[in-house]
C-alpha cells in the first residue's frame, strides 16, 4: 500500500494528540495535587485514612461494589446529587488524592456512597444492611462477610470488618479550597 | 484510491449467502485458504465467549431484580459475574472476531496469500489464554474498579503481544505489499489495530501499574474506553460494512471519494470524546468541555457514513435487497444502529441532558447499541458470508438462521429500547428531586432478563449452526442453501 506510511503517521497523530492535549494536560494540573487545609492553618485535608479502611478498599473493589455504587457528587447544576442528600458540596479532585485507586463508578443501581461514612450510623446497622439487605432492594446479601455470633448478634469477619471501616471513611464533609461548605 | 469493486475479486470464491451456486458447495480459494485457520480459530472461540457471555448476562439480569438468585458464596456475586460477563463480551466475544473478521478482509483485499498463518494463531492461542487466567483471577479475587480494565494487570503485557502477533503484525504486513488498489477498508483495519495495542497499553500504564493521582484515573479510563469502543470495535466493523455493503448489493458506493474524509474525521475526533462521559465529575472543566466538543465533531464521520451507506442502500431498491441477503440484513441493522448510537452520543454530551441521564441505565443502553445492535450484528453479518467460503460448506440450517436474527434483533431493540426509556424516566424523576428509592423501575429489570434470555436462544441457534459448519465440511441440505 503506497499510503502506508501516511497511514500509520496521521493515525499515530490522531493518538498521540488527545493524550498530550487532554492526559498531559490534565497530569500538568493535577498530577501533583496534594492535600490541603480548608482554611490557613488548618489540619491537611482529606484526613489520611485509617489502615484498616485502606484494606477496606480492596474488598470494595474485589466484590465489584462499583457495579451499583458511584462516589461522587456533582455540583449543583448538573443533576440532583446533592438534593439527593449524597453531598453537601460538589466532588473536587482534591477529594481522592489519598486515593490509590478510585472508584468513581459511572451506574447508580444504588445511592451514591461518596459520603456513606457521613451519614452512616452504627457498624451494626452497616452489618445488618451488608449481610441481608431489605426485602425489595436489588443489593445482593454480603452474608459471607459474617458469622452470627453466641449472642445472636452479627459478627464480621476480617474482610467484613475492614469493609465497614472502610464504608465509615468515606466522606467529603469538610471545605477544601476548590469547595467551600456554606456555612 | 479505488472502489471494492465487487467485480474485481477473482471468480469462483464461492457465492453470496442468497444466491448460492447452482452445483456443489462453495469452493475455497487460495487466498481464504491461506487464512483459514487463524480465521476459524478466533470464529470458533469467538462463539465459545459469547455464549458464556450470554449465559452470564442471563444469570446478572435476573440477579438484579432477585438478588437472592445464585447469591450462595462470594464467587457468583453481581459484581464479579457483571465483570466477568462484561470482559468475555468485549474480549473474547468481540475482539476475538473481529480480529479474525479484519484478518480474512485483509486477505481478501488485497488477495494476498498469507504465508506464515501460524503467527496469527499463536497470538489467539496466547489472547485466549490470557483471557482465561484473567477471567479466573477476577472470579477468585482481583479486581478493580475501572470497565474492561478488570482483569488483573499481569494479564495486559499478553494481551499486547497477542494482539501484536494477530491483528497489528498482519496488518502491516499486508498493506506494505505494492498493489495498485487502495481500500478504505484497509485504513479502518489498519487505523483499528494500530490505535488499540498502543491505547491499552498507555491505559494499563497509568491506571494500574503506576496510577495517576486520584481522578486522573478516570480520565485516563474515559480515553481509553471510548478508543475501544469508537476506534476499535466500531472502526473494524466500519472496515466490514465498507465492503460487504458495496459488494453484496453489486454496486459502488455513494459519494466513495468522502470516505477518506469520514475515516480521518473519526479517528481525529473520536479519541478526544473521553471527558463528554464524564460530566460533573471532579475533573477540571476545560477538560469535560473538550469532549464535548469532539463529540459533537462526530457529525462529519457520522454525515459522511451516512451518505456513503444510506446513499447506496436507498438506491435501486438497495434495502429491500439488503433484506433478502442474510449478510446485507445483519449488516444494515447495524448500521442503523450505528447512526443512531453516535447521534445518541453527540445529543447526550449536551450538559443539561447528560445531567439527566448520567449514572442511569440510559448509558448502558447507548453502550449496548454501538457495543451489540452495530458491532456484533455486522460480525454475525460477516460470519455468514466467511464461514462457507472457509469451510467449503453451507449453513446447515436456514431455520437456525431466522431464529438467529429474529431473537437477536428483537432482543437488543428490547433491551436497548428498555434501557433508554427507563434510564430517562428514572433520569428525569431524579432530576425532580424524588427520592432514590422511588425511581427505580422493577420492570426495567424483568425486560432486561426476558431479552437475555431472547439473546442466549439466538446465540444457540447460531453457534449451533457455526459448529455444525465448522466439524463437517459436506456439503449443504437444500434448505441452507435458501438461507
Ligand atoms: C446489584 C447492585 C448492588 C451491588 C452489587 C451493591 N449494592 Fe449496595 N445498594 C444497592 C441498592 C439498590 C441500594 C439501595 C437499597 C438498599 O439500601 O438496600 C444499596 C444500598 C447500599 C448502601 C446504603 C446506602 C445508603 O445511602 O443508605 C450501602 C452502604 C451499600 N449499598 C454498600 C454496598 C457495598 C459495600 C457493596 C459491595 C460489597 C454493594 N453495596 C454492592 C445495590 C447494590
Amino acid at each position: 500500500m503506497k499510503n502506508l506510511n501516511l497511514i500509520l503517521a496521521g493515525v499515530f497523530f490522531t493518538v498521540a494528540a488527545p493524550f498530550g492535549g487532554l492526559l498531559l494536560g490534565g497530569h500538568a494540573q493535577l498530577g501533583a495535587l496534594g492535600r490541603a487545609p480548608a482554611e490557613e492553618g488548618g489540619p491537611l485535608l482529606p484526613a489520611l485514612e485509617p489502615g484498616l479502611a485502606i484494606q477496606g478498599r480492596q474488598v470494595y473493589l474485589q466484590l465489584g461494589c462499583v457495579a451499583c455504587h458511584t462516589q461522587q457528587v456533582r455540583p449543583a447544576g448538573q443533576g440532583s446529587d446533592i438534593a439527593q442528600g449524597w453531598g453537601a458540596r460538589p466532588s473536587v479532585a482534591r477529594d481522592y488524592v489519598l486515593q490509590p485507586q478510585v472508584a468513581l463508578g459511572n451506574r447508580r443501581v444504588g445511592p451514591d456512597l461518596a459520603n456513606y461514612g457521613a451519614r452512616a450510623k452504627s457498624d451494626a446497622e452497616i452489618a445488618a444492611h451488608l449481610s441481608a439487605p431489605a426485602a425489595g432492594s436489588a443489593m445482593p446479601a454480603y452474608a459471607f462477610l459474617f458469622s452470627p455470633a453466641k449472642d445472636g448478634s452479627l459478627q464480621p469477619n476480617e474482610r467484613g470488618a475492614a469493609l465497614i471501616a472502610y464504608l465509615k471513611s468515606l466522606r467529603q464533609d469538610y471545605s477544601s479550597p476548590e469547595a467551600k461548605l456554606k456555612q | 484510491m479505488s472502489q471494492e469493486n465487487p467485480n474485481s475479486r477473482p471468480q469462483g470464491q464461492g457465492r453470496p449467502q442468497g444466491r448460492p451456486a447452482e452445483t456443489g458447495a462453495p469452493r475455497i480459494s487460495r487466498v481464504d485458504a491461506s487464512v483459514a485457520s487463524p480465521v476459524k480459530f478466533f470464529f470458533a472461540s469467538a462463539l465459545l465467549w459469547l455464549l458464556v457471555s450470554s449465559v452470564l448476562a442471563v444469570i446478572t439480569a435476573v440477579k438484579l431484580h432477585l438478588p437472592g438468585f445464585l447469591n450462595g458464596c462470594e464467587f457468583v456475586t453481581f459484581g464479579r459475574l457483571d465483570a466477568i460477563q462484561r470482559n468475555v463480551f468485549f474480549y473474547g466475544w468481540a475482539s476475538n472476531a473481529l480480529i479474525g473478521l479484519n484478518l480474512w478482509l485483509l486477505a481478501s483485499l488485497g488477495r494476498f496469500e498469507f504465508r506464515n498463518a501460524w503467527i496469527a494463531t499463536l497470538g489467539g492461542l496466547i489472547w485466549n489464554l490470557a483471557l482465561t487466567i484473567g477471567v479466573a483471577f477476577v472470579l477468585l479475587d482481583s479486581q478493580n474498579a475501572f470497565e474492561l480494565l478488570e482483569l488483573p494487570r499481569g494479564v495486559a503485557p499478553a494481551f499486547f503481544v497477542a494482539f501484536l502477533l494477530a491483528a497489528l503484525w498482519p496488518a502491516v504486513a499486508f498493506a506494505r505489499r505494492p498493489t495498485s488498489h487502495v481500500f478504505v477498508s484497509q485504513w479502518y483495519i489498519l487505523g483499528a489495530s494500530f490505535v488499540l495495542p498502543v491505547v491499552y497499553l498507555l491505559a494499563q500504564l497509568m491506571v494500574l501499574w503506576c496510577p495517576t493521582n486520584g481522578v486522573l484515573q478516570a480520565l485516563v479510563h474515559s480515553w481509553f474506553l471510548q478508543n475501544f469502543l469508537f476506534l476499535w470495535l466500531g472502526a473494524s466493523a466500519l472496515a466490514a460494512v465498507y465492503y460487504f455493503l458495496p459488494k453484496e448489493l453489486g454496486t459502488t458506493l455513494t459519494g466513495y471519494y468522502l470516505s477518506t474524509v469520514g475515516f480521518w474525521t473519526l479517528f481525529l475526533f473520536a479519541g478526544w470524546t473521553g471527558p463528554a462521559t464524564l460530566l460533573g465529575s471532579p475533573l477540571p472543566l476545560w477538560i469535560q468541555s473538550t469532549g464535548v466538543v469532539a463529540a459533537v465533531m462526530l457529525l462529519i464521520p457520522l454525515t459522511i457514513t451516512s451518505i456513503n451507506f444510506f446513499g447506496t442502500l436507498s438506491r435501486d431498491s438497495g434495502w429491500s435487497r439488503a433484506w433478502n441477503n442474510t449478510t446485507l440484513r445483519f449488516v444494515a441493522f447495524g448500521l442503523v444502529a450505528y447512526t443512531l448510537a453516535t447521534v445518541l452520543q453527540i445529543v447526550f454530551s449536551a450538559r443539561s441532558l447528560n445531567a439527566i441521564v448520567r449514572f442511569t441505565a440510559f448509558t448502558a443502553g447507548q453502550q449496548q447499541l454501538l457495543t451489540y445492535a452495530f458491532v456484533s450484528m455486522v460480525i454475525f453479518g460477516a460470519a455468514y458470508f466467511i464461514l462457507p467460503r472457509l469451510t467449503g460448506a453451507f449453513w446447515p440450517s436456514a431455520k437456525l438462521v431466522h431464529l438467529h436474527f429474529w431473537s437477536c434483533a428483537v432482543a437488543v431493540v428490547g433491551s436497548v429500547a428498555g434501557s433508554l426509556v427507563f434510564g430517562w424516566s428514572q433520569g428525569a424523576a431524579l432530576a425532580a428531586a424524588k427520592p432514590f428509592a422511588d425511581t427505580a423501575h422493577p420492570q426495567a429489570a424483568l425486560l432486561s432478563s426476558a431479552c437475555a434470555v431472547l439473546f442466549l436462544i439466538g446465540h444457540v441457534a447460531f453457534a449451533v449452526n457455526a459448529f455444525g459448519m465448522l466439524t463437517s465440511c459436506s456439503s449443504s441440505t437444500d434448505e441452507g442453501r435458501q438461507a
